[in-house]
């Protein structure tokens, strides 16, 4: 099972101070995060994607790229990668040329992106969300694995004799999950072509997140890629640790009271109750995150948000610090436990890399060939 | 059959409580079948559907109350007037509802004032709300000023929207859960 950190990359004033970080201090922040995740022995770091203030991170591929050459194990992903928006051409060419230069320590997450003016901004409309992201997959898919695509679809410009360079490392697309909150379209979508399918539940309750990997688990069975049980599966979580459960809520509270999500709402007490957010010692974080695998079954992977609502690079390092040394080992010892031996890790390039020679040995055709 | 009853007023006891259930007293004595009444008071979400509004999720007491609004084979809706419009209480009770919780749902239209000279809200604010949800909304709508109280012609209206409403139930069509659309034909509809 994978562990790892996912940021969202906003600039937030620190409540307890009034102080907002610069656009570059931020940005160095999240490479700092990164690194730190990898020092601490996690195996996961994930950027958002954004183009509207007060969001940072525009261009994942360069900061990944900049993370990749100074880190060795990290694996690179996003939180997530625009694929209503973007060119999936574009996506295609970005991500396959950071592979080559992770060496290929790199996935990534498709999402939607929700807020409406970000559409037009790039030509889209927010109405054909769905539409979009379905098109843009099947092509992005067809650039990765076909060395000559022609292609024509409703959203882009036809294609003909195209080669999208360069081509991905060893002959393998990165491996990607699909993000998605409310849509039973997109765990549809994941289960059809037997990708990754992650459920971001951080600010949503637990019967919900149930709904959606139920729906996705017994579609991905559908369409014969293995057992309910065998999907890949990934949860994202949110926590605030300190040794004293009491410290974490002291210091933890003004932060949540202000954060651009939930300031203002809901107390912290009724929060922690209804979303998977925990504020506490290393061990209540333990636990709750432990309790995750009773809704969503034995998954692949985790991924804590750790730096928002405006706190301080400091107390994120420290977090990760908790995090990785306190909270992931046991996490792995007990998430091991009663894993049955058929749930599959997530997929990394080397297994993919082996899948495809295994798949060549046997001089079958894939099925993705097939139902492109 | 099931019937229930959204009733926005404020105060203990409240007059738009007692027309909504005068209404749905005359919807039970006009149905064919047994009528099942449920009462939501919106005053007692008023502090879930503010946080639902901030944070994009009901709290239990606010989801259950719309499982049974989705669920309904009727619905009667009452809200006292402010500031010439329906409550914003109300309002934000159909704003964080599903937007496809009411389409082909028999609605009953009510609302209470302190004058008569607010009457035309159910034409102008309750009627057009519950056409954009795609409620079918019956054609008496009840308004209830102070004075009607005590006045001739309530009783009448709230008995002809009772029989409208009753009217309509059984036929109504009940909401099944959108299934998936299988993803082959989702990437067909998009072939050119």
């Amino acid at each position: 099972m994978q562990f790892g950190i996912f940021t969202v990359g906003d600039v937030t004033p620190d409540p307890t101070t009034g102080r907002t970080p610069s656009e570059r201090e931020r940005i160095k922040a999240m490479v700092a995060i990164a690194l730190k995740a990898e020092e601490v022995g996690l195996d996961v770091f994930a950027t958002g994607e954004h183009h509207n203030p007060p969001f940072v991170p525009s261009s994942p591929t360069t900061m990944l790229g900049y993370i990749a050459a100074r880190t060795q194990n990290l694996v690179l992903s996003t939180s997530t990668t625009l694929i209503t928006t973007n060119d999936p051409v574009k996506i295609a060419e970005d991500f396959a040329m950071l592979q080559h230069l992770a060496d290929g320590r790199v996935d990534l997450m498709m999402g939607r992106g929700n807020t409406g003016p970000v559409y037009p901004w790039f030509g889209k409309d927010i109405r054909e969300g769905i539409d979009l992201a379905v098109e843009n997959y099947a092509l992005l898919r067809r650039l990765w694995r076909e060395d000559v695509v022609d292609w024509e679809g409703k959203f882009r410009t036809p294609l003909q004799g195209f080669t999208s360079t360069p081509r991905p490392l060893d002959g393998v697309a990165p491996f990607v999950w699909h993000g998605s909150i409310r849509s039973p379209e997109i765990a549809e979508q994941a289960a059809y072509y037997g990708d990754g399918f992650f459920h971001n539940n951080i600010f949503w309750p637990m019967g919900h997140t149930r709904r959606m990997i139920e729906l996705y688990r017994n579609r991905y069975a559908h369409y014969g890629h293995g057992t309910p049980e065998q999907a890949i599966v990934g949860l994202g979580g949110q926590v605030f640790m300190r040794r004293n459960s009491q410290d974490a809520v002291r210091e933890f509270r003004p932060y949540f009271d202000n954060a651009p999500v939930y300031g203002h709402g809901p107390s912290l007490e009724e929060f922690t109750a209804q979303t998977p957010l925990t504020v506490g010692s290393p061990q209540q974080v333990i636990e709750r995150t432990l309790s995750f695998r009773e809704y969503a079954g034995d998954y692949q992977r985790q991924l804590f948000l750790m730096d928002h609502a405006g706190l301080p690079l400091k107390t994120v390092l420290e977090q990760l610090d908790l995090l990785g040394e306190e909270v992931v080992p046991v996490l792995r010892e007990e998430f091991a436990k009663n894993r049955p031996a058929q749930v599959p890790d997530a997929p990394d390039h080397r297994s993919l890399v082996a899948a495809k020679n295994a798949q060549a040995a046997r001089g079958t055709d894939t099925k993705e060939e097939s139902t492109v | 059959m099931k019937l229930v009853v959204v009733s926005a007023g404020l105060s203990v006891p409240s007059s738009t409580r007692l027309l909504a259930d005068r209404l749905a007293a005359a919807v039970v004595r006009r149905a064919d079948a047994e009528v099942d009444v449920q009462v939501i008071e919106v005053r007692d979400l008023a502090v879930e559907i503010a946080h639902h509004l901030t944070n994009g999720f009901p709290g239990g007491a606010l989801a259950a109350a719309q499982d049974a609004v989705t669920g309904a084979d009727g619905l009667i809706v009452v809200t006292p007037v402010f500031s010439a419009s329906y409550s914003g209480l109300f309002k934000s009770f159909f704003d964080v509802l599903d937007k496809d919780a009411l389409t082909g749902k028999p609605v009953l239209i009510a609302a209470t004032g302190g004058t008569a000279r607010h009457s035309l809200v159910l034409d102008h604010a309750l009627r057009p709300l519950f056409s954009y949800l795609k409620a079918v909304v019956v054609p008496t709508g009840v308004y209830a000023a102070s004075e009607d109280w005590g006045a001739e012609g309530l009783a009448e209206r709230i008995e002809r929207a009772g029989q409208e409403l009753a009217s309509l139930m059984p036929k109504a069509e009940r909401r099944t859960e959108p299934g998936v659309v299988p993803f082959a034909e989702q990437l067909a509809a998009l072939k050119p």
